[in-house]
Formats: structure tokens, C-alpha cells, sequence
């Protein structure tokens, strides 16, 4: 579904974004992006969406390179990509039904088709009651699902969220993830972008982990780890694991201690 | 890709109220600019053709009296024949010349009742060399040559008025291109702020894969509108002045002036310019806009 070739990105004059990336992502597959500010994911999810483009390797969405896409054919690629973001991004004065359908007036869909999508979409997310209230007089985390409606209600092939549990707290989190996971059933492949230790551990999907643009770890069934070294993570996972014997599938030992030191000796600690 | 009419229209009308006051600068200023075009264009037009019918496009014109004889008239001709600055000559007779009067005097019905075919002085229309010489050729036949009623030119205050016009009409149309490039820049800047306005439904419309044009037409639009509001009104200034203008011509049966008033052929083409300027410069301001801050 998602294969990026060797991808190098860098910002004017500052170090790589992304630094030789390659890896593919399955259809169906569900999978966390995390790694600490700055290491690139928001990067990455650009570049799918072709908001950038790599400076050098190629990536394929759906068996198609991107990079050869035409200007014009661009709009057409982001139809089959939806897209969830910390801020939700719902129009404020537009009510969730309007907000959900704008999606669809813009790429020319029919009257028809929109009405029932855009119910079938609601009731989906849990807010088939709710159609006609405004976005501020929504929660946290039901304006989140209201913009998670907005990116499935076109079926898209891939789901990308950009720290989408970033503004909601735990437990309301655990509503999106439940939601992410549903969708993901359908057999949308879902790429999320995180910083959630909570989440990512209890999910045991699949983990991507960048650091300064280079992708550190690619383990199936994975957890978050602790590569930022910050006070309030430090240590938290491994607790966690130490009970929990499924270690991934990095047979040669723990995957987690074996990384750090990885991680520990490419910056000259230690 | 299917804009739907509906969804475009209604998203111009809701652009355009609620960016109303820069709309209403924008087209204020582009009809302010082309009133002032269509104004020195139908200047031009009256001009043109009110001194063309008083100099009759001939430097010289040697009336006789109506009951000259023709023995009289065969030695006006030889005579003009043999003045050497005089290049070229045709005589109208009574016919020809009452159908002539009858022209000058459109607009004054009492005076061309006044006049027969009997009664109007024929004429020799003359084509001088050089035009400036033509006081001096005009006085050779005012010397009480027989049958001769009068030789005129047209005066120096022809050509004074002609040159006053053609500098009035210049300083008239450089004030119109300078308002034309601030509407244009005035467009442009109302576009941006209703881009900046829906930036967040720019935004939005990106994301879910909406076309480049589907985001576009409707600022386009919306410019496009501002210019052809601005043309329209100034295409009733335009009109209205011309009427007052050829109003006051008739009531005061100012003769003189009668072909000022312009046939209706000339004004529609001029106000159908009118309209084109407004939409190319509405048009443009808004490409403009899109291009540089419509980042698709």
C-alpha cells in the first residue's frame, strides 16, 4: 500500500528531515509512527500526502510513485488519503453534519450519495445524535471524531493521523483509538503519528520509530520505548514489558534495552 | 471534475458580502476609471465628428449666390481651376447642396423648413494644399468676385479646439489608466482577504482532495464580478452624461453642435468596450491573487 525507496528530505540548509527511509506498510496493516519532535514524522506524513517532496528516492501509494504525479493528478491521490490532525481543523461555522459533507461537496460528489455517506459516517463515530450541533459546543473528543468521520467518510485507502489523541486525555483517547481501530478493521490501512506511551503499548500494533530522520526501529507488535530520555518516560516501558513477555518479534533478546544502547552509542553516550 | 453552478454561485455571494466594504472600494474605483474611459472615448468620437462636419473635411468652400448664372459659375470654376494651391474641386449643385444643409442642420427642424432647393446657395468645396494658406485663397474670392455669396475656412479656433480636445482626452485617459491599475490592485487585494478570510476551508478543501480549479473559480469568479459591477455602473454614468449632454444640445438648439450627439451604433460599441475593460481587469486582479497567494 505505502512503500517509500531510499527517501531523503532536508529543510533548507538544516540537517535531513528524513534520511535514507525505506520501508513499506501493507494494506490493512496499522501502524505508529513515534519518535520525539523533530525526528521526522510529521515529515513523512507530508511527503504520503505530497504537501513535499523527497528530495531523492522515490514512494508508492496504492503501486503508483507519487513523485511522477502531475500537479493537476494531486488532489485525486489526497481522495484516497484521509486525514486527522491534533487541532481537529473542523469549520467553525459549519454544524458536524455540514462539516462532514463539505468533504465530499468539494470533490463534486451528488446530493445523494452525500446524505447517506455522511449518516452512515456519524453513526459510525457515535455521533448519529449530534449531527446538527456546532463544533465549539462539542467536546474535545467528540470534535475529534467529527474530524475522523471527515477523513473516512470518502472511504479512503489509508488513514493518516498526525498526533490525533494529542489534545484529548487519556481516557477519551481511548474512544479514538477504539474508533482508529474499528476503521482499521474495514481494512483501511492506518498510519498514526504519536506520543502516547499509553496508547502505543496497549495497542501492540506495529511501530515505526524515527530519530533525527533516520528510522531507528520497525518492529511488529512493538511498544513506544523511551528513545526522547526524558524524565517523565524514562523507564515507564520497560516496567510495563517486564510482565508482559511478548517482546516483539526481535527474537535476539529485548528489543527495548538492545535499542537504547543503540540509540545511546550513535550519540556518543556511554 | 463537476464544479456544480449552484455550489460556485453561492460561494461568490457569500464571499462578496462578507468582504463588502473591500468590494464596494473595488468597484467603485473601477467604475469611477471607466466612466472616465468611456467618457474621453465618446469625447473623441463627438469631437471627431463635430469638426468634421464643420470643416466638411475641405479647407476652403466658395458659396454662390442661389441665382448666380451659369456664366457666372463657369468663371468661378476656371478661376478656382487656375489658383494654384488649390489641388482638387467639386461643385454641389442645388440639390446636392440642400441635401448637404439639410445634414448640418439635423436637429433644427424650423431652420431646414426655412430652406428649398431654390434657396440654398450652391457650392465649390475646395482641397488646399496646404491648409493654412487657406485665409489668404479665401480673400481672393471675398473680393467681390460676381455671383460670389462667400468664401470661408474653416478658422484657426477649429484647430485651437482640436488640439485642446486631443490633450483634454489624453490627461483624461492617463487618469483612467492610473485607475485602472489601482482597481486592478484593489481587486487583487479584495481577493486576497477572501482567501485569507477561508483559509481554513482552503485548507480543508486540500486535505480531501478537492481540484485546483474547484478552489480557484470561485475567487476568479468573485473577482470577475467586482470588475463587471464596476463596468456597469459606469456604463450608466457613461450613458446618462451622454444623454444630458445630447439633452442640452437639442432643448438649446445649439445647431453648431448637432453632430456632438452621437448615433446609438457608436455608443453601444463604446459600452460594450466599457464592460470588456471591466472584465479583463477584474479578472486579471483575481488571477493575479489566486497565483501568488492561493498556494494549490
Amino acid at each position: 500500500m505505502i512503500r517509500f525507496d531510499n527517501v531523503t528530505k532536508s529543510y533548507k540548509g538544516l540537517a535531513p528531515a528524513l534520511d535514507d527511509i525505506s520501508l513499506e506498510i501493507q494494506k490493512g496493516e496499522f501502524v505508529f509512527l513515534v519518535g520525539s519532535s523533530g525526528s521526522g514524522k510529521t515529515t513523512f506524513l507530508k511527503l504520503l500526502l505530497r504537501e513535499a517532496v523527497p528530495d531523492s528516492g522515490s514512494i508508492r501509494v496504492a503501486g503508483r510513485d507519487i513523485g511522477d504525479l502531475s500537479h493537476w493528478r494531486v488532489p485525486y491521490l489526497r481522495r484516497n488519503l484521509g486525514c486527522v490532525f491534533q487541532d481537529f481543523r473542523l469549520l467553525p461555522n459549519k454544524t458536524v453534519t455540514e462539516n462532514v459533507a463539505f468533504a465530499l461537496e468539494v470533490i463534486g460528489r451528488p446530493k445523494s450519495v452525500i446524505k447517506t455517506q455522511v449518516c452512515q459516517v456519524l453513526d459510525l463515530v457515535g455521533l448519529g445524535q449530534k449531527g446538527e450541533r456546532m463544533p465549539h459546543e462539542l467536546s474535545g473528543g467528540e470534535q475529534q471524531r467529527v474530524a475522523v468521520a471527515r477523513a473516512f467518510v470518502n472511504r479512503p485507502l489509508v488513514l493518516l493521523a498526525d498526533e490525533p489523541t494529542g489534545n484529548l486525555d487519556p481516557s477519551t483517547s481511548q474512544g479514538i483509538m477504539k474508533l482508529l481501530d474499528r476503521i482499521n478493521r474495514t481494512g483501511t490501512t492506518v498510519v498514526m503519528a504519536t506520543h502516547d506511551v499509553g496508547i502505543v503499548d496497549t495497542m501492540r500494533r506495529r511501530v515505526i520509530e524515527l530519530d533525527r530522520g533516520r528510522l531507528v526501529r520497525d518492529q511488529a507488535r512493538g511498544v513506544y520505548g523511551y528513545g526522547d530520555m526524558t524524565s517523565s518516560t524514562r523507564g515507564v516501558p520497560v516496567v510495563a514489558m517486564a510482565g508482559n513477555g511478548d517482546l516483539g518479534h526481535d527474537a535476539a533478546g529485548d528489543p527495548v534495552t538492545s535499542r537504547v544502547a543503540a540509540v545511546r552509542a550513535r550519540r556518543g553516550q556511554r | 471534475m463537476a464544479v456544480s453552478f449552484e455550489y460556485v454561485a453561492k460561494e461568490t455571494a457569500t464571499n462578496l458580502w462578507r468582504n463588502r466594504m473591500m468590494a464596494l472600494a473595488a468597484i467603485l474605483t473601477v467604475a469611477v476609471s471607466l466612466s472616465l474611459v468611456g467618457t474621453a472615448l465618446l469625447l473623441r468620437q463627438a469631437v471627431n465628428r463635430q469638426i468634421g462636419q464643420w470643416s466638411n473635411n475641405v479647407s476652403l468652400q466658395v458659396f454662390m449666390n442661389p441665382d448666380a448664372t451659369s456664366q457666372q459659375i463657369a468663371n468661378v470654376r476656371s478661376m478656382i481651376e487656375q489658383t494654384p494651391q488649390i489641388t482638387h474641386v467639386t461643385y454641389l449643385d442645388h440639390a446636392q447642396s440642400y441635401a448637404q444643409a439639410k445634414q448640418v442642420l439635423a436637429g433644427e427642424l424650423t431652420a431646414i423648413e426655412a430652406l428649398s432647393p431654390a434657396t440654398v446657395p450652391t457650392v465649390f468645396r475646395c482641397q488646399l494644399k496646404n491648409p493654412s494658406e487657406a485665409t489668404t485663397v479665401q480673400a481672393t474670392f471675398n473680393s467681390g468676385v460676381p455671383g460670389v455669396y462667400q468664401a470661408i475656412s474653416p478658422s484657426r479656433s477649429i484647430h485651437v479646439m482640436q488640439q485642446v480636445t486631443n490633450v483634454l482626452q489624453l490627461i483624461l485617459l492617463v487618469i483612467a489608466i492610473v485607475l485602472l491599475i489601482s482597481s486592478l490592485v484593489l481587486i487583487l487585494n479584495a481577493i486576497r482577504m477572501a482567501i485569507f478570510a477561508r483559509r481554513r476551508e482552503v485548507g480543508v478543501m486540500k486535505l480531501v482532495g478537492a481540484t485546483n480549479w474547484f478552489i480557484r473559480v470561485p475567487f476568479m469568479l468573485e473577482g470577475l464580478v467586482q470588475g463587471l459591477l464596476g463596468a456597469v455602473v459606469a456604463v450608466v454614468i457613461v450613458l446618462m452624461s451622454n444623454f444630458g449632454v445630447s439633452y442640452l444640445i437639442r432643448h438649446y438648439k445649439v445647431s453648431v453642435l448637432g453632430s456632438a450627439v452621437l448615433p446609438a451604433h457608436d455608443l453601444v460599441v463604446t459600452e460594450l468596450l466599457v464592460v470588456l475593460i471591466g472584465i479583463v481587469v477584474g479578472v486579471a486582479g483575481s488571477s493575479v491573487a489566486v497565483r501568488r497567494f492561493l498556494d494549490v
